[in-house]
């Protein structure tokens, strides 16, 4: 048996403590994005018309509304498409897909901190095959470039929903921010 | 007492340049989905312009003074827009972009196929869209029609509301194909719901008495409008005799369901489908 020579032990606790802090840091990263990506939605179906939105068709909508808002930011701060897959379809996915690549292309990320969505049901079709929500949701956007935070600001915002019952879920299908009216 | 003045200017100063939020870019109101816009800038040398919005992610260098050029391509998507321009501290600014006029409608029909004379069975919704695909909120006015051929039958015009203008109706007297048509000003959309027979209506049966049994048939069976009842509809046949009572299912072909029962004596043979009865047959026993 060939005795290990002393450089190569070295070598390899260097490399040990490297890989440990590095996951540590990633632990750390994660654990912080986990606290950031915690997502409010409250949603009021009372005004819903000309159908009545079901108490279980509401907790639907909830849950996939907010792993939707969740995907977002999550896709526009790593700069990758996959949390897109699924929660988004047609016009949604597309335009939040050339986020990404606009993204990637150019450097920038985006993040949203502090996410609380109020959603309010205003159409609600006579089959149940779309919904339309308007969301009032508060936030905190930081844009950063390579890195460094070049914007950031607390916003109120209002957007446009569509939303199409899926195989088993909700998914969007248009997401339109718009002034307040 | 300047001083504390002069702390408090410096700090704010420090605090903007480290957060880079500023004061305002004079940025456009609003923009129509798809049209060029200018941002004015002030000031000399190089600073570094992003727009950030729906789809659009934009970083380039700029000169200060100059006016900055914004593409109807990077504005194709209705949204919020952020401006900013860079150099030693960043100005913002935020600005919209709204649909720009309806050029296609979204339009749900249903239900494809639907049994004539049912009430509020027949509804659509339409949603009207610029040509960037964005969802026009603007009010606007839909108009619904329903017709067979050239005949129309329904006619209603909707206000579109949040985007969305829809209705519902009856389904009418005729089997056949309607056409449902929502129109936004020059923009059509145009769908078809196959109305068919309702329930039977007023099931007559006749039959023979054949080697092997009895064969009965029902005359053509029809709805309570008129319109014939669609093929596959089953018709239940019942035979009693003295020594039992058979079932047979048959479908209806061609307006006719038919069945060949096994019977010797004399027999009393009815028919049913749905929730309607025919008539009651008797056949003689065999000679």
């Amino acid at each position: 048996m060939n005795p290990v020579p002393g450089s190569a032990i070295a070598h390899l606790r260097r490399a040990l403590r490297v890989v440990s802090v590095s996951a540590f840091i990633s632990c750390l990263a994660l654990s912080s994005y986990a606290a950031d990506s915690v997502v409010q939605v409250q949603l009021d179906t009372k005004n819903a018309t000309p159908r009545a939105v079901e108490s279980l068709t509401e907790r639907g909508i909830l849950r996939d509304y907010r792993f939707a808002w969740t995907s977002i930011a999550q896709a526009v701060e790593l700069n990758t498409a996959d949390p897109l897959e699924g929660p988004f379809a047609g016009e949604a996915k597309r335009l939040l897909r050339e986020t990404v690549v606009s993204q990637q292309r150019s450097g920038l990320s985006r993040q949203y901190v502090n996410q609380s969505h109020r959603l309010e049901a205003v159409f609600y079709a006579p089959e149940g095959d779309v919904i339309e929500l308007h969301d009032t949701a508060e936030y905190e956007i930081r844009i950063s470039d390579g890195g460094k935070i070049i914007h950031d600001e607390h916003v109120v915002m209002h957007f446009v929903v569509l939303m199409t019952p899926g195989a088993d879920r909700w998914v969007i299908r248009q997401l339109q921010a718009v002034p307040k009216s | 007492m300047r001083r504390p003045l002069l702390i408090c200017a410096v700090l704010c100063l420090a605090a903007c340049s480290i957060a880079g939020v500023a004061q305002d870019l004079r940025v456009p109101a609003s923009v129509t989905a798809g049209e060029e816009a200018t941002i004015p800038t002030t000031g000399s040398g190089k600073a570094t312009f992003y727009l950030v919005g729906p789809g659009v992610s934009r970083k380039n260098d700029v000169s200060l003074g100059e006016e900055i050029h914004l593409q109807g391509q990077d504005l194709r998507n209705a949204g919020d827009y952020l401006a900013l321009v860079c150099s030693d501290t960043c100005h913002t600014g935020t600005f919209y972009v709204i649909a720009a006029k309806p050029s296609s409608l979204t339009f749900l029909v249903h239900p494809s196929r639907v049994p004539v004379g049912q009430g509020d069975a027949i509804s659509g919704v339409a949603f009207p869209f610029d040509q960037f695909k964005n969802l026009v909120l603007a009010p606007a006015t839909v108009t619904f029609q329903l017709a067979v051929g050239d005949k129309p039958l329904f006619s209603r015009p909707v206000r579109a509301q949040n985007g969305v203008a829809w209705f519902r109706t009856a389904s009418g007297k005729s089997a056949g194909l309607v056409q449902v048509i929502a129109s936004l000003d020059d923009v059509t959309a145009k769908r078809a719901v196959q109305q068919v027979a309702s329930e039977p209506c007023n099931l007559r049966i006749t039959g023979q008495r054949i080697p092997i049994g009895v064969l009965v048939q029902t005359e053509p069976v029809h709805d309570c409008a008129g319109n014939v009842v669609p093929d596959g509809t089953i018709v239940t046949f019942s035979a009693t005799e003295a020594n039992g009572k058979s079932t047979v299912d048959a479908p209806i072909k061609q307006g006719i369901a038919r069945a060949q029962m096994e019977a010797s004596g004399t027999t009393v043979v009815s028919a049913a489908s749905g929730v309607v009865m025919g008539n009651e047959l008797r056949i003689g026993g065999k000679p």
